[in-house]
């Protein structure tokens, strides 16, 4: 398996809940599960498309889920589909995960939505639906794209 | 039985042949690993004695002596396979187990490896050279990693093997 050069690693008070659903909601399948002698979660990597996150407990006093600190994210992962986003947030929602924006066309492109898991991790989905040049990006967004417009 | 590594890869061929080249050829892709070698006089040639519930699976050393890793107890084909797993350092009684299940996911194969009960092989024992358990059950999951990686290029090669043979 080739591996990525950056890869999420997210926290989760009941990890072995997290990898059902996330399973279930989006679809990424287990592709490694590490257990102590105890039975306990010591380490996982699920995988979708060409990626991996590496899903793990609270294994520090500074390492939280969002559930333990108020619901507060430090930072989310993106998602990014080549498919049908519409059913992709169907799927979403019937496995229990809390749509906070529905599908919706974006100005640079993509198709996008954004839902909090069963511990609160804030996660945007988004498939490309048009090809938009810089012009029509810039015109419709009041923006200035400096660098890195494919 | 606790302390486990699981790992799965998906394998670009139907889940009868992924068992069969798992079984017939695990002399071809198996990958020894001197962490985890079977014996001292180790690596030899891994080989399933037989087919079915108590064929062996056993690695056939350079010596000629013949090593029992351990004995089939659910041979599923297509679908599931157990074995047992010892190595020659282990005390009576010391055993871990091994379950390999295969699902199809479209034209793929999802194979996943579950290595489990290594609980009952203490800290202290040779085979865990002394590392913490953490380190030592990740590198154990590498290895099953890499050996699934080995086994989807021998399943792919089967396949355009047998796509030339046709052909010609």
């Amino acid at each position: 398996m080739n591996r990525a050069a950056l890869t999420s690693a997210l926290c989760y008070r009941d990890p072995k809940a997290a990898l059902k659903f996330l399973e279930a909601a989006f679809g990424f399948e287990l592709v490694m599960l590490i257990e102590d002698n105890e039975g306990n979660l010591a380490h996982s990597e699920m995988s979708f498309g060409d990626s991996v996150v590496m899903i793990g407990s609270e294994w520090s006093v500074q390492h939280k889920s969002p559930a333990s600190i108020d619901g507060f994210n430090t930072q989310s992962v993106h998602i990014h589909l080549e498919g049908d986003i519409d059913a992709h947030c169907q799927r979403a929602r019937a496995a229990g995960a809390e749509i906070l924006m529905e599908p919706a066309d974006q100005f640079y492109g993509d198709r996008t939505y954004r839902c909090r898991d069963l511990e609160g991790h804030f996660w945007t989905v988004g498939a490309p639906v048009r090809d938009v040049g810089v012009e029509e990006a810039e015109a419709t967004s009041g923006l200035k794209v400096v660098k890195g417009w494919a | 039985m606790s302390s486990k590594v699981l790992v799965a890869l998906r394998i670009k061929a139907p889940p009868l042949r992924v068992f069969e080249v798992f079984t017939a050829d695990i002399g071809a892709w198996w990958r020894p690993n001197a962490l985890f070698s079977f014996t001292p006089r180790s690596p030899g040639v891994l080989a399933f004695e037989g087919t079915g519930q108590g064929a062996r699976l056993v690695e056939r050393l350079p010596s000629g002596r013949v090593f029992e890793i351990g004995s089939v107890r659910v041979w599923d084909p297509g679908q599931r396979l157990v074995f047992g797993w010892r190595q020659a350092s282990f005390a009576p009684g010391m055993d871990t187990e091994v379950e390999v299940r295969f699902e199809p996911v479209g034209d793929e194969t999802r194979v996943t490896v579950e290595h489990r009960g290594w609980d009952i092989v203490p800290s202290e024992h040779v085979a865990r050279h002394r590392f913490p358990e953490a380190v030592f059950l990740q590198r154990h999951a590498e290895w099953w990693r890499a050996l699934l990686t080995s086994l989807a290029s021998r399943a792919a090669m089967d396949v355009k093997e047998r796509a030339r043979e046709g052909d010609a």
